[in-house]
């Protein structure tokens, strides 16, 4: 009868005896799990909380049910009439201006800022509330008292321009009195990266302050509330159809409360699709350490097999109970995980609450757990499969004399595919869930290499080992030996640091490259500053007093306005396929300018430029990387919305941009002719070879005596990028570390695994008269050696990597940074050492009689 | 003539080493009557273990025949020989090989779950009864003295009610005193269960007192001589 032979309740029936043994060989394999588990749930449930928060927030995020942008212009009276009908509506202005105190300080001067400049009117908030210090109505706070308008600005303003509230500081040609700084305001998050301080005043202050002349850079926002019975989502989505429909050039940017802040949700996307292919990284080098687990523990059970196989079980039995005991600790290791996971919510809230703009929706989320909670489960049977189909061959024989050597078959074929299917579906379901497909395979596809190429260093250095020359000093010739002996621990401790150290050299290579780009690395000829709105009637007096001072060594000039891109080849913009690269361009308005010559820092590519004196249709030079993007050639046509009016131009060339100069470059360079009649301001960029201190005499000399002017400090916008940089590289170095926590674990459990012939050994070498301090010696050597290689391969394959992510992903140029690998292999091989002493320090002091004795 | 359960018809075995194959079986013809017992004796290295696992289908001769319980082992896959284990054998080790996670009663009765019994338990605390632990069912193998473990693993040998039963120097990790006593309470159930009885030995009177003792050497047979209770 083989009714029961391998029924799979027999097999729980076995397994749960064997489970009774206790989980002791165990914890390394649940925590290896439990840490990958952990780290992707956090990821995930914190992402979930963002952006739960930013789609039920949508409201007070975009301030109103839709919203709508304007540069350079305001609605129509028809557009107006049309989008308030039925409608609460608020408009603002908002635009980049100068602020600057009106008393002295210390050193004679005034201090000033750029400030994020917004105009409001009575109907501000629609949605939320401001929060004002002192408590105030945002009304009072604004109001015109003793013949001042109010002002009120973000803390940081106060320190920069060394005022407090209550005093004045102006703005453009106004003086404001300062009523208080903003602890909240709803619709900060939609307007998108800041340079400076917000400050807040009416609509009806602005003329003041002169800012707003033919050509600013002044955005307008129609922020629309819908009738509490006409809210529905389809309500939303079928009036913006009807808009686009009844006013088709508008030009204005329609976002609607659904996706109230589309880049800040892509940003987080972005971070977050990155935080969990390190957090799945994380868990297959933890998938190592559940493969060692499994193996030893199969190894343990050795003798039990063969009992099993001498009572008439059958192998599929036998792989059975083995596999459901792996299972079963995974789901252990997989719940601890969750359960921290699922915490990491509330921990961000509490630790960094107040530093996250966005009003996350903290609580637990089922999705992001279960796929957790997948990949998890994947990983244990990606790694356990192979070493239980080898269980299943233990003979035995075994139980009747001494193995001599253990029996090394490759399992069977369906194991085999069964561990490629499991990995293959860990691969695929990174991949198919990922919005950023083709990046989430590349960082696959590159992570399976590095695995394959630590796979083929440790076995080099075993077979190194092997063949090193033999040396004189016992001490070396042992530490050798273990490193390449059946059983040593070689390979796992290459594999497991090695994917941790190589993953962690990459970031910060990466990071070191990209803010060595931005900041230490500033090109010779960056400019100071940059400055905005300057009217054309002004431009020759501003050139004659900067060019007048001391230091300043060049001063070129532009005109500027703003377009979107509203047709390709008369293809409308949301209709035209483009390569995923060059889709920012379609986003949103773009600025854009009118050259006769070839602008500097510019190389032809394709095309011709236009004659000097060219006063023909439109042409338009574009950028050669954008015009691969869009796919265009010379002679195709591209249509631009400026002030609500569609310009079609012939595409004459394209120019390849070198764009760390960060000169005035532009991706569309018009024709002059049609656009130089249109309202516009200019751009200018100074050079200076001076001190700080002369540099800030200039922009204080500039900005008094055109208020209009705003001036944009180079190094403090790059410290703005910089520090959003910053941020994220920490995030990525937090998740790295846990992918080398989970390396360490994977180490520390071999060095577990091992620990029996490690007493072998050192009771052996004891009894023929070796000290303890001479056995440690042995151990150091294997330890700095095993440790120092695996660095070395590590920084090897991290520095290809990121070599690879510099030069042909981001284009820029690759610097090498010697000092970040120094540190790298300096404290992975002291953590080799470290770890592989502590847990061999107990086998040195284990009495050699009782070990001879037990024998 | 009684009918022959074991048959071996020139068996040779040899194994792979580093120094080249070993030849450990080298031609073994051999019977076993039906309800017999038979005492293998011999120095070490002489094969009777390697010779007790090709009866028991663990181990595959590199050539020859094998019947064994009327079934020939030779043209088995190793989950067909799992299978006529189950069904025909039942194996005495000398380190007597218990589960150390399960019980007495549940170690004695997994041959039986192998076997889909629906009665395993019953049956097997029926056997710890026969060898005298039926006060012992829930106790773990290391609660338990050496004799105590090899009669749990008697009773799992036989609880399947195997034709043959092998033992494998069974005393070999005992006391004299607890040895003995095991021998006798093997012989018993020898007796009480009518199965064939092959035992490896290194002591001559206790392969005296089966009906036949087969002398090793190098892996052959050097002689067959009719025992105490031939």
């Amino acid at each position: 009868m083989n009714g029961g032979e391998a029924s799979l309740p027999l097999a729980f029936r076995l397994a749960r005896r064997e489970l009774r043994g206790g989980l002791s060989g165990f914890r390394v394999f649940i925590a290896c799990l439990a840490l990958g588990v952990a780290a992707i749930a956090g990821v995930g449930s914190v992402s979930t909380a963002l952006t739960r928060g930013l789609a039920e927030g949508g409201q007070d995020i975009l301030g109103g049910d839709v919203a709508l942008r304007l540069i350079h212009r305001e609605a129509t009276q028809e557009e107006f009439s049309y989008i308030s009908e039925g409608h609460d509506v608020t408009v603002s202005a908002e635009m980049r201006a100068m602020a600057r105190g009106v008393e002295e300080d210390e050193s004679g001067g005034r201090g000033q800022t750029l400030v994020e400049l917004k105009a409001v009117d009575d109907a501000y908030p629609l949605y939320g509330a401001m929060e004002l210090v002192p408590s105030m109505p945002l009304a009072d706070a604004l109001a015109v008292r003793d013949g001042r308008p109010g002002v009120v600005v973000e803390p940081n303003l106060l320190s920069r321009l060394g005022v407090a509230v209550g005093d004045d500081i102006r703005i453009g040609d106004e003086t404001f009195e300062l009523r208080a700084t903003i602890a909240h305001e709803p619709d900060r998050v939609s307007d998108g990266f800041a340079l400076g301080p917000r400050a807040m005043m009416t609509r009806d202050a602005l003329p003041g302050t002169g800012l707003v002349q033919p050509g600013s850079l002044v955005e307008y926002y129609y922020r629309i509330r819908f009738p509490g019975d006409a809210r529905s989502t389809s309500d939303v989505a079928s009036w913006t159809e009807a808009l686009n429909e009844r006013f088709p050039d508008a030009g204005w940017r329609v976002t609607d409360r659904s996706d109230s802040a589309p880049g800040v949700r892509r940003f987080v996307e972005r971070v977050a699709l990155f935080l969990s292919l390190v957090g799945l990284t994380a868990l297959v080098v933890g998938g190592v350490g559940v493969a060692n687990a499994v193996k030893s523990y199969l190894d343990s059970k050795r003798e039990v097999i063969a009992t099993f196989k001498c009572l008439g079980a059958p192998g599929a039995l036998i792989f059975r109970i083995y596999l459901i005991q792996v299972l079963a600790l995974a789901g252990v290791g997989i719940a601890i995980g969750l359960a921290l996971g699922m915490m990491a919510p509330f921990l961000v809230d509490a630790v960094a609450g107040d530093m996250i703009p966005i009003p996350a929706e903290m609580g637990v989320y089922g999705g992001p757990l279960l796929l957790a909670a997948a990949y998890g489960f994947l990983t244990a049977l990606a790694f356990a499969i192979w070493p239980l189909a080898r269980a299943r061959e233990v003979p035995a024989t075994g139980l009747f004399r001494d193995i001599i050597a253990p029996v090394r078959r490759f399992p069977r074929p369906v194991y085999v595919a069964a561990t490629g299917g499991a990995l293959f579906m860990l691969a695929a379901l990174a991949v198919a869930l990922a919005e950023e497909r083709m990046f989430a395979l590349w960082f696959v596809a590159a992570a399976v290499a590095i695995f394959a190429v630590l796979r083929a260093a440790a076995e080099g250095i075993m077979d190194l080992a092997a063949r090193a020359p033999r040396f004189r000093s016992p001490g070396l010739r042992l530490a050798l030996a273990n490193i390449h002996r059946p059983g040593a621990p070689t390979s796992a401790v290459v594999l497991s640091l090695g994917l941790g150290l190589t993953l962690l050299v990459t970031v910060s290579l990466i990071n070191g490259n990209l803010t060595g780009e931005i900041a230490n690395e500033l090109p010779e000829r960056a400019p100071a500053f940059f400055f905005v709105d300057i009217q054309p009637d002004q431009t020759e007096e501003l050139a004659s007093l900067v060019t007048g001072t001391p230091g300043v060594t060049a001063f070129n000039r532009v005109p500027m306005l703003r377009g979107k891109i509203a047709a390709v080849n008369a293809v409308p913009s949301d209709q035209v396929e483009v390569t995923p690269e060059a889709q920012w361009a379609l986003r949103g308005d773009r600025g854009i300018t009118y050259s006769s010559t070839l602008p500097e820092g510019s190389t032809l590519v394709r095309g011709t430029w236009w004659d000097g004196d060219y006063q023909g249709p439109p042409l338009v030079s574009f950028g050669e990387d954008l015009a691969q993007g869009f796919g265009i050639d010379v002679g195709d046509t591209i249509t631009v919305n400026v002030l609500g009016r569609e310009i079609t131009a012939r595409v004459a060339n394209t120019r390849a941009i070198d764009w760390t100069s960060l000169g005035i470059n532009f991706v569309l360079v018009f024709s002059p002719g049609m656009l130089s009649s249109a309202p516009h301001t200019v751009l200018a960029t100074v050079e200076m070879d001076a001190t700080a201190d002369q540099e800030e005499a200039l922009e204080r000399e500039v900005t008094s005596k055109f208020p209009n002017v705003t001036s944009v400090r180079v190094r403090e916008a790059l410290q703005a990028v910089n520090g959003l940089l910053e941020n994220f590289a920490t995030a990525v170095s937090a998740t790295g570390v846990v992918t080398l926590a989970a390396g360490v674990l994977v180490l520390a459990g071999a060095m577990a695994a091992g620990f029996r012939s490690r007493v072998r050994d050192a009771v052996i070498l004891k009894v023929l008269g070796a000290t303890r301090g001479r056995i440690l010696g042995i151990y150091i050597r294997e330890y700095a050696v095993l440790g120092f290689a695996t660095a070395l391969v590590a920084a090897l394959a991290g520095t290809l990597a990121a070599w690879v992510v510099i030069t042909v992903v981001m284009d820029m140029p690759w610097r090498f940074l010697p000092g970040t690998l120094a540190v790298t292999i300096a404290a992975a091989t002291f953590v080799t050492v470290g770890l592989g002493l502590l847990g061999t320090w107990r086998a040195l002091s284990v009495s050699a009689a009782g070990v001879l004795r037990a024998d | 003539m009684p009918d022959k359960i074991i048959k071996l018809d020139s068996v040779t075995l040899s194994l792979p080493s580093a120094a080249g194959p070993v030849n450990i079986l080298r031609g073994i013809d051999l019977s076993i009557a039906k309800g017999e017992t038979a005492g293998l004796v011999g120095p070490s290295g002489s094969g009777k273990s390697t010779l007790l696992m090709v009866l028991a289908g663990l181990e595959r001769p590199s050539s020859g025949r094998i019947i064994c319980a009327g079934e020939d082992l030779t043209q088995y896959g190793e989950d067909r020989l799992a299978r006529f284990r189950r069904d025909h054998i039942g194996i005495v080790f000398q380190s007597f090989h218990l589960i150390p996670t399960m019980t007495a009663l549940e170690n004695v009765a997994i041959p039986l779950e192998f076997a889909g019994k629906a009665d395993a338990f019953a049956r097997a605390e029926e056997e710890l009864k026969l060898v005298g632990l039926g006060h012992r069912l829930t106790h773990y193998p290391g609660q338990l003295s050496g004799g105590e473990q090899q009669r749990v693993a008697l009773a799992r040998a036989v609880a399947g009610d195997p034709e043959i039963l092998l033992a494998d120097e069974p005393t070999g990790n005992l006391d004299q005193a607890t040895g003995a006593e095991i021998i006798e309470l093997m012989f018993d159930l020898h007796r009480r269960k009518g199965a064939t009885l092959v035992l490896i030995t290194h002591d001559e009177a206790l392969a005296e007192r089966c009906h036949s003792v087969v002398r090793l050497k190098d892996g052959l047979i050097e002689s067959v001589e009719a025992g105490a209770a031939a």
